[in-house]
């Protein structure tokens, strides 16, 4: 009797010992399989790629991040912040820059060189200062002014030209790009349309910049 | 070539379309009162030609700036203010360079438009005082800035302290006083509030004879005030019009509304 309880005791704790052990391996996996899926999720976020601009309506120079996405990486989206002195103005800005890319061809020319003959997208400015508006504020007659001063639309085209690291040299970077872009905003298009007397060089601007591609 | 190809590329590279990065001529007013003040000296009849609203309009501009060199009449003119539409930097380079092709001397005023964003900054930059005076023959120009809906209490519109400084002013041979502004009184954009203390304190100026005023885009000849001063609106750019004022001798002058 003591011996058969003993045994059934013994049996019962194993049995515990075992359920609680496997339980616990079976939690610790499941948890780790999340944690991973969880982290491979946000990895997808991490930018594939740096630039630095000159010009094009988004301040002196503008840095940013982006993501190279699609088939033949031929969409890029990109999030710059624009520093802009002050010139005749009451102070310095900063902007933020949504800017979406798309590059429909890439030419290799040797596997140092590749080449991107056209680009094309937009982007979308807005500039921190609080002179500036998305409407006009409330103590204007309704419609006073209709259009944002804060916010502006931009297209663009351009080209770039990429260099290619060899694998064996790859320090911080895969390649670098130069780019350029003519573009124009929404503003300057509506001025543009009613005046003939306007010049191409008066509402296209030009801007330069450089990507790089970590990985 | 090569040197136009980089001219052009230079001109193309902007920093933000507010950038308030001025380039080329600069305070155009006090340059063009200097010639306005010399050349008008000691004549018995003055004749100016008033413009506003140009905003957006250069072709326009361009037409009437164009048609103006063609008559030799004119002393100067006067643009009642509105340069730019959104207030963007090149909007008052663009329309300086139309207006600097005029034989003549010209000053602007200040429009509600001018103010938008940053541009009160680069309209004195390339202009000038918002609030500004000059004197031509025997007359005293004072050129007011009305457009009180844009600035706050911090920022007098109209401006009061430099309204007393002008009627104070000892000019020599000053016989009488033009008023010119962008917003008319009673319009919307005016300080209405202070309309009659207004009044009253132009009409201290040695004989104001009329005021100027531009922002309705419409031809207006209304005595606003019951009081015989009568404020002369000139339609924008666009109707291709313009008036004519000519400054005769005894205190009278002639007006005209001039098509082109």
């Amino acid at each position: 009797m003591n011996t058969n309880l003993w045994i059934s005791k013994n049996k019962i704790s194993l049995l515990i010992l075992f359920l609680v052990f496997s339980l616990n391996t079976l939690g610790q996996t499941k948890y780790e399989e999340r944690v991973d899926k969880y982290k491979s999720r946000w990895e997808n976020l991490i930018p594939t790629h740096q630039k630095i601009q000159y010009a094009g309506g988004m301040g002196l120079f503008s840095l940013g991040v982006g993501w190279d996405y699609g088939k033949n990486n031929q969409w890029e989206t990109d999030a710059f912040l624009g520093f802009l002195p002050r010139y005749n103005t009451k102070r310095g800005k900063v902007t933020f820059t949504l800017k979406q890319n798309f590059i429909p061809w890439k030419k290799r020319i040797n596997h140092r060189i590749s080449l991107e003959p056209l680009t094309t997208g937009m982007y979308v400015n807005t500039i921190f200062d609080n002179k500036f508006w998305m409407s006009n504020p409330d103590k204007y007659p309704n419609n006073y002014y209709t259009f944002s001063t804060k916010m502006r639309f931009w297209i663009f085209v351009g080209q770039r030209i990429t260099f290619h690291f060899p694998e064996e040299k790859l320090r911080r970077m895969k390649e670098v790009t130069f780019f350029y872009e003519l573009s124009s905003c929404d503003l300057y298009i509506v001025n543009a349309v009613g005046n003939s007397s306007l010049k191409p060089t008066d509402y296209l601007k030009l801007s330069f910049g450089l990507k790089f591609q970590i990985f | 070539m090569v040197f136009s190809v980089c001219l052009a590329g230079c001109e193309m590279i902007e920093y933000h379309p507010y950038d308030g990065r001025v380039s080329g001529e600069k305070h155009i007013n006090s340059k063009n009162i200097i010639r306005i003040e010399e050349e008008c000296k000691d004549k018995e009849i003055i004749r100016f030609a008033f413009i506003g609203d140009t905003q957006r309009r250069n072709d326009e501009t361009l037409d009437f700036v164009n048609h103006l060199n063609k008559r030799n009449d004119i002393d100067f003119v006067m643009h009642g203010g509105d340069v730019a539409d959104f207030g963007l930097t090149k909007e008052y380079i663009w329309m300086r360079d139309i207006l600097n092709k005029l034989n003549v001397p010209y000053v602007v005023l200040l429009g509600n438009h001018d103010c938008l964003a940053n541009g009160k900054g680069v309209f004195e930059e390339v202009f000038g005082e918002v609030n500004f005076s000059f004197f031509a023959g025997s007359t005293q120009f004072v050129c007011l800035n009305t457009n009180a809906l844009e600035f706050d209490y911090s920022h007098p519109v109209p401006d009061f302290r430099f309204i007393e400084g002008e009627v104070g002013k000892e000019l020599e041979g000053h016989k009488n006083t033009i008023v010119a502004m962008h917003a008319p009184p009673f319009d919307e954009q005016f300080n209405n509030n202070v309309a009659n203390v207004f009044q009253y304190s132009i009409t201290r100026f040695k004989n104001l004879q009329f005021c100027l005023n531009a922002h309705q885009h419409r031809l207006s000849t209304s005595d606003l005030f019951n009081d015989g001063i009568i404020y002369y609106g000139v339609p924008d750019i666009s109707k291709r019009q313009y008036f004519i004022f000519t400054l005769l001798a005894d205190n009278k002058y002639e007006y005209e509304l001039v098509d082109f």
